[in-house]
C-alpha cells in the first residue's frame, strides 16, 4: 500500500503544503470573496423587495388619488351644472324683471310724451286763441274806429275763443 | 569551437514534450518543492487577487469584475442551494465554491503555453536547446496527488464538522447505523441488524471517498496532459515529421484536444463539486432516507 502511495508521488511534506494552500484559498475567498458579495447580493435583493414593496404602495396611493380625482371632478361637474342651472334662472329672472322695467319705462316715456304733447298742444291752442282774439280785437276797433274797453275786450275774447274751439 | 548540434533555429522548430511520470517532480535545489506546489501558489495568488480586486470597492451598481465575480458567486450559491439545501447552503457554499473556483482555475492553467514544457532536462547543449524536460517548472496543481488529497480531506473535515453540527454525534450515528424507511413496530427490529451491516459499509465507503475524489480528479488531469503531450509529439515520433513538417503537427494534432481539456477541466471540477455537495446533502438531511 505504501509502494503504491509513494508511487503517485505522496509525501507528507508535499501534502502538508498543499493542504495549507487550500486552507488559505478557503478562509481567505471566505472572509474576502464570498462574504462581501454575499452580503452584497442580499443587500441588492432586499433593496429591489424593498423597492418592489414602493412601488406597490405608490400604485395604491396613485389608485387612492385618482379616485379621489375623480370624486372632486364630479363634484365640481354637479357644481358647474347646478351654478349654471341657477345662472340660467338668475339670468331668465333678470331678463323678465328688466324686460318688464323696460316696458314700464317705456310707457312711462310714451305717457310723459303723450301728456307733454298735451299740453304742448293745449297751449298753443290757447296761445292761437288768445292771438286771434287780439287778431280780432284789433281789426273790431280799426273797423269800428272804436276804442274797444277792458270789457269789450273780454267779451269779444270769449266769444272769438268759443267760435275757434268750434 | 565545437558547434552544438542543435541551435536556436532547431530548437524553434521542435517540440519539446514533458509529462512525466504520475509524481509530481520536485524543483531542483528545493527540496520537496514540487512544480505542482508552485503552480498552487501561483492559481491561489492570482486567483485571490483577482477577487480581491474585484471586492475590494464594492458598489451597488457592479462594474466589470465585480459583475463577474457577483455573477459567478450567485450562480454557484444557487447550484448549492439547489443540492444541499436552504438550510445547509449558508454554511457548505464557501468550502463547495472554494474548491469549483480552485480546481477549476488549477485544471485551466494547466492548458497554458509553458505548463509542463518549461523545465530542466536534457540537449545538446546551448541555451534553450532541449529535446526533452524532464523536470518542468510548472504541472497542473491537480495532476498532483497530493493536492487533490488535500482537497479531498479538506473537505471530509468540512464534512464531519457539518454533519456534526447538523445532526449531532448520536444523531450521525443514527443516520449512519439506524433503520431508514421509516420504518416502525417488529418491522423495525427485525431490519436492525441488517441496517447495522449497511452503515459499515457504509463508513467504509465514507473512508473510500476522499481516494475516490482525489485520484478520479487525478486521473483525468493526468491522462488530458498526457494526452496532449503525446499528441505534440505523434507527429514527430510516430509520422517521422521533422523539421518545419514537425513543428506543425506538434502544434496542428493537439489543438482539438485543447478544446477537450477544456471541457474536462470544467467537468472535473463541476463532478468534483457536486459529489461534495451530495456527500453533504446525504449526510444533513433530516428526513430518512435509504440512499448512499
Amino acid at each position: 500500500m505504501e509502494g503504491i502511495i509513494e508511487q503517485f508521488g505522496f509525501a507528507w511534506p508535499k501534502f502538508i503544503a498543499q493542504v495549507i494552500i487550500v486552507l488559505i484559498v478557503y478562509f481567505v475567498l471566505s472572509k474576502y470573496a464570498f462574504g462581501p458579495v454575499l452580503a452584497m447580493l442580499n443587500a441588492r435583493r432586499s433593496r429591489i423587495e424593498e423597492g418592489e414593496a414602493n412601488i406597490k404602495k405608490i400604485d395604491a396611493e396613485v389608485a387612492r388619488a385618482e379616485e379621489r380625482i375623480q370624486g372632486m371632478l364630479d363634484d365640481a361637474n354637479r357644481d358647474a351644472e347646478r351654478l349654471i342651472t341657477e345662472a340660467r334662472e338668475s339670468a331668465e329672472a333678470v331678463r323678465g324683471q328688466k324686460t318688464q322695467e323696460a316696458v314700464n319705462e317705456a310707457q312711462q316715456i310714451i305717457e310723459k310724451a303723450r301728456e307733454a304733447s298735451r299740453l304742448e298742444h293745449e297751449s298753443s291752442m290757447n296761445e292761437l286763441k288768445r292771438d286771434f282774439g287780439r287778431l280780432v280785437i284789433d281789426a273790431t276797433s280799426k273797423v269800428t274806429g272804436k276804442v274797444l274797453d277792458d270789457g269789450d275786450q273780454k267779451r269779444i275774447n270769449e266769444e272769438t275763443a268759443g267760435q275757434v274751439a268750434l | 569551437m565545437e558547434i552544438p548540434t542543435s541551435t536556436l533555429f532547431d530548437f524553434a522548430f521542435s517540440p519539446v514534450l514533458a509529462a512525466g511520470g504520475i509524481n509530481a517532480p520536485e524543483i531542483p535545489h528545493l527540496g520537496w518543492f514540487t512544480n505542482s506546489i508552485l503552480v498552487a501558489i501561483i492559481v491561489t495568488v492570482g486567483v485571490l487577487l483577482f477577487t480581491r480586486m474585484a471586492t475590494k470597492k464594492m458598489e451597488l451598481i457592479p462594474g466589470g469584475k465585480q459583475n463577474f465575480v457577483e455573477f459567478l458567486i450567485e450562480f454557484l450559491y444557487g447550484q448549492v442551494e439547489g443540492i444541499v439545501g436552504k438550510h445547509v447552503a449558508p454554511k457548505a457554499f464557501p468550502l463547495l465554491a472554494t474548491i469549483f473556483i480552485f480546481i477549476l482555475s488549477a485544471n485551466w492553467f494547466g492548458l497554458l503555453p509553458g505548463v509542463g514544457t518549461v523545465g530542466w532536462g536534457e540537449g545538446n547543449g546551448g541555451f534553450l536547446s532541449l529535446d526533452s524536460v524532464h523536470a518542468p517548472l510548472l504541472r497542473p496543481a491537480t495532476a498532483d496527488l497530493n493536492m487533490t488529497l488535500a482537497l479531498a480531506v479538506v473537505f471530509m473535515v468540512v464534512w464531519v464538522y457539518l454533519s456534526v453540527s447538523e445532526l449531532g454525534v448520536w444523531g450521525s450515528l443514527v443516520h449512519i447505523f439506524g433503520p431508514k424507511g421509516g420504518l416502525q413496530g417488529m418491522m423495525k427490529y427485525a431490519l436492525m441488524p441488517i441496517f447495522f451491516f449497511v452503515g459499515i459499509i457504509e463508513v467504509i465507503s465514507i473512508f473510500f471517498r476522499p481516494a475516490s475524489l482525489a485520484l478520479r480528479l487525478l486521473g483525468n488531469i493526468f491522462a488530458g496532459e498526457t494526452l496532449l503531450v503525446v499528441m505534440g509529439g505523434l507527429g514527430e515520433q510516430v509520422l517521422g515529421a521533422k523539421g518545419i513538417l514537425g513543428f506543425l503537427t506538434s502544434v496542428a494534432l493537439p489543438i482539438p484536444f485543447y478544446f477537450m481539456e477544456i471541457l474536462v477541466g470544467a467537468l472535473q471540477a463541476t463532478v468534483f463539486t457536486l459529489l461534495c455537495g451530495v456527500y453533504i446533502k446525504l449526510s444533513t438531511s433530516h428526513e430518512e432516507e435509504g440512499e448512499h
